[in-house]
């Protein structure tokens, strides 16, 4: 059977369709601040530390049964959480934050895989938090999806020109009187949001993927911020689909195949980068 | 008065970067600010808009401090402190002008829009609204600073080096248009270039860690490079 006949017919697949779009929209929109913002590091520490969430979470839901909990709620605790530390580290110690970030990143790592170890059959679990497994959404989990798409969407409606302000100039953001501070804080939450929707899809560590590389794509074809998010977006939601095909038929794990296919993607685009406009 | 500055003094830990500077900014009045790099010029300006707090001595902007003036001052930075590759149009670069006045939630309004068009206008760059203002030449890009500047309405002008790194050409367009400002706004311009404001000023404030406010005829380039200061007599330094 192929991928289209095969999508009509299994409802596994239409939902694993729908969570890659709605992931998309989200990791278009708030990949490309990451991108300007040149905050590609803070992101990537934020989405492997939040591995520490998921991993208590799924342990006092399959071991002390706290049945509400589940790993996307721990998830979602855990990059807000992470946001705001790493984000108050950036604030308050600029010089050393490298380190200060690296460490909350093993941390976190180091939490949720402890935790997953405790599990009985932890192998399944770790796995598919670290490499996603987008076969795996559920219609509950493909609801709260689509929350998190809608608070990041009107997040960004509201604050865009605020967001923008910090991201070219930080000085004149706060000439003008925005509590830059928060904004930041603010940004670096919703890059949190974005991260939880998209370890569905492609797992904690191929998060960047998605996140960072459709975003570098499109800043190579325009000149406005705006127009790179539907860039990107659209890249996103190709990617998930072509991801989705090809992994269904060459039958192999369906996020690194979006990561991989964003990869190659993004090493083609490079010839059509745009040289430095520096003058 | 615009500008008021009460034996302040500003030190990074033991090392003092400006010591009892004392000096007055009639409204209107466009004043050059020269001396050596380190001599403490782009901290006075960030002392002036409040990003720096003195160590001691009192700071007013329009009889308030400088945090409640931030409304009041329009700030045009070094030309390219910029990533030139953020993807950013010249009127959402002037727009960012409009940010205290702009409602807080969503896009800008009409008004913000009309006085963005309107300093565009002013800096003479109107048809390079929608061009990317990472593919501006330096001096157009200087120029579109100075119009975000000019969008929020300003009444004290603050202007760091506006024609450093420029050709004759785009220094001659900045020059024109701080000219055209004149008696409008009060400007503050630190600059290394003497030619620049020796027939546009009436006073230079020349700082090397104090400061001297001079009648432009008197200051020559060694003023900026801060070889005079040393051996003026402290009342002069005042």
């Amino acid at each position: 059977m192929n991928f289209l006949d095969a999508l009509m017919h299994s409802p596994i697949l239409q939902m694993a369709l729908l969570a890659g779009i709605g992931a998309s929209i989200t990791s278009g929109v708030i990949g490309s601040y990451v991108i300007v913002k040149r905050i590609v590091s803070i992101s990537g520490s934020i989405s492997h530390s939040v591995l520490s969430g998921m991993g208590i979470a799924a342990y006092l839901k399959y071991v002390h049964g706290v049945a509400w909990l589940s790993p996307l709620i721990g998830a979602l605790i855990a990059s807000i959480i992470s946001a705001l530390a790493i984000g108050w580290v950036h604030l308050r110690f600029k010089e050393r934050e490298d380190a200060i970030i690296s460490m909350i990143w093993s941390l976190g790592m180091a939490i949720g895989v402890i935790s997953i170890s405790l599990i009985p059959g932890f192998n399944v679990e770790l796995t598919h938090f670290l490499l996603g497994n987008i076969l795996w959404v559920s219609p509950s989990d493909l609801i709260l999806l689509y929350i998190l798409d809608a608070v990041i969407l009107i997040a960004t409606f509201l604050f865009h020109k605020r967001f923008l302000a910090i991201c070219f100039d930080e000085k004149q953001a706060r000439l003008q009187g925005l509590p830059v501070d928060f904004l930041y804080l603010l940004l670096l939450v919703l890059v949190g949001i974005s991260v939880v929707v998209l370890i569905y899809i492609v797992g904690v560590i191929l998060v960047l993927s998605m996140l960072a590389l459709p975003a570098s794509i499109a800043s190579a074809f325009t000149r406005k911020l705006s127009m790179m998010m539907i860039i990107a977006v659209v890249l996103n939601i190709l990617f998930s689909i072509g991801g989705l095909a090809l992994s269904y038929r060459l039958d192999w794990p369906t996020g690194a195949t979006i990561a991989l296919f964003a990869g190659v993607i993004y090493l083609l685009s490079l010839r059509f980068k745009r040289p430095s406009m520096v003058r | 008065m615009t500008l008021k500055f009460e034996e302040v003094c500003f030190s990074y830990g033991a090392e003092p970067i400006l010591k009892n500077v004392t000096f007055e900014i009639e409204k209107g009045e466009f004043l050059g600010i020269i001396g050596p790099n380190g001599g403490g010029k782009t901290t006075l300006l960030k002392l002036i808009m409040g990003f720096l707090k003195p160590t001691s001595g009192k700071i007013s902007v329009f009889g308030e401090s400088p945090q409640k003036a931030f409304s009041q001052i329009g700030w045009v930075p070094q030309g390219f402190d910029f990533d030139r590759q953020f993807p950013i149009t010249v009127l959402e670069v002037v727009l960012g002008g409009r940010l205290s006045k702009a409602p807080w939630f969503g896009g800008f309004g009409a008004a913000d829009k009309r006085a963005a068009g309107a300093a565009l206008e002013k800096v003479g760059l109107s048809s390079f609204s929608r061009a990317a203002f990472a593919d501006l030449s330096g001096g157009q890009a200087q120029r579109v600073l100075i119009a975000r500047a000019l969008a929020g309405s300003p009444s004290l002008l603050l202007l760091d080096e506006p024609t450093a790194n420029v050709d004759g050409a785009a220094e001659k367009e900045i020059l024109k248009c701080l000219d055209s400002l004149k008696g409008e706004v009060t400007i503050l311009m630190v600059t290394h270039n003497m030619h620049a404001v020796e027939n546009r000023v009436k006073r230079i404030l020349s700082v090397q860690t104090r400061a001297i406010i001079l009648p432009a005829g008197k200051v020559c380039e060694h003023f900026a490079l801060g070889l005079y200061h040393d051996f003026l007599p402290e009342e002069e330094k005042r």
